[in-house]
């Protein structure tokens, strides 16, 4: 499973979602990979999935399916959208 | 590590603010004052709010504050301030916030590792609210120190 973490700079809220993604990808032996990236550098990047904040996911312009995230530091929640995206892909 | 950045002088707790603005402007000057950015970086961390919007609230209560290398940071550093008084970003999910937290990397790279052990951090159930109650750095210290010592 392939994860773009998108913020507005790509410095602060997408490391801290990739990270609680990673570990829960890790945790339930989900393989692939999680990379951080600003609003404008997700063009032509090829994800399955983009996980973002409620704001920033309603910005973006990608084929891959935005998943909007609310808390961030949410274990619950975070688990349940990235086991919900293993599910369908 | 995030030990080696957040240090006493970079906290500051139950401050008073009456805004989102105050609360950015409060969180920078801790990082101002020690010499580890230039004041265009505040402003550069309020202008990123109106901008992008309050996705700064990341979880409940807590704001991840800051700007982009090139907006006039001298070393890689953190601050936190905890709040007197909640503050509403303007955020529907997660405000009002209590504990704000403000860093400055001079590269995209550099600040990867502290950024990973702040998320470890504040993952920890009620961490955010433990920490908005406490009433000193050197208390607020030993918790994180303790949730990282467990990892």
């Amino acid at each position: 499973m392939r994860v773009l973490a998108v913020c507005g700079m790509g410095l602060g809220s997408s490391l801290v979602l990739k990270m609680n993604i990673e570990k829960i990808m890790e945790q339930e032996g989900i393989e692939g990979s999680v990379e951080v990236k600003d609003l404008s550098s997700i063009m032509g990047e090829q994800a399955d999935y983009i996980f973002a904040s409620e704001e920033i996911g309603e910005k973006i312009e990608h084929p891959a399916e935005v998943i909007s995230v609310k808390n961030m530091t949410d274990k619950k929640e975070i688990k349940e959208k990235v086991l919900a995206a293993y599910k369908k892909l | 590590m995030i030990l080696d950045l957040l240090q006493k002088k970079n906290i500051a707790v139950n401050v008073e603010a009456a805004d989102w603005k105050e609360v950015v402007a409060e969180t920078g000057k801790l990082l101002l004052e020690a010499g580890q950015i230039e004041k265009r970086y505040i402003e550069a961390m309020k202008q990123s709010i109106i901008d992008n919007g309050p996705y700064v609230v990341i979880g409940k209560g807590i704001a991840l504050l800051h700007a982009r290398p090139e907006d006039g940071v001298k070393e890689n550093c953190l601050s936190l301030i905890t709040l007197a008084e909640p503050v509403e970003f303007g955020n529907k999910n997660n405000d009002p916030v209590k504990i704000a937290f403000a860093f400055g990397t001079v590269d995209n790279e550099k600040h990867v590792k502290t950024i990973s052990e702040l998320s470890v951090v504040l993952m920890e159930e009620s961490a955010v609210d433990n920490i908005a109650e406490m009433g000193s750095a050197g208390e607020i210290l030993s918790y994180i120190e303790d949730i990282l010592a467990q990892q």
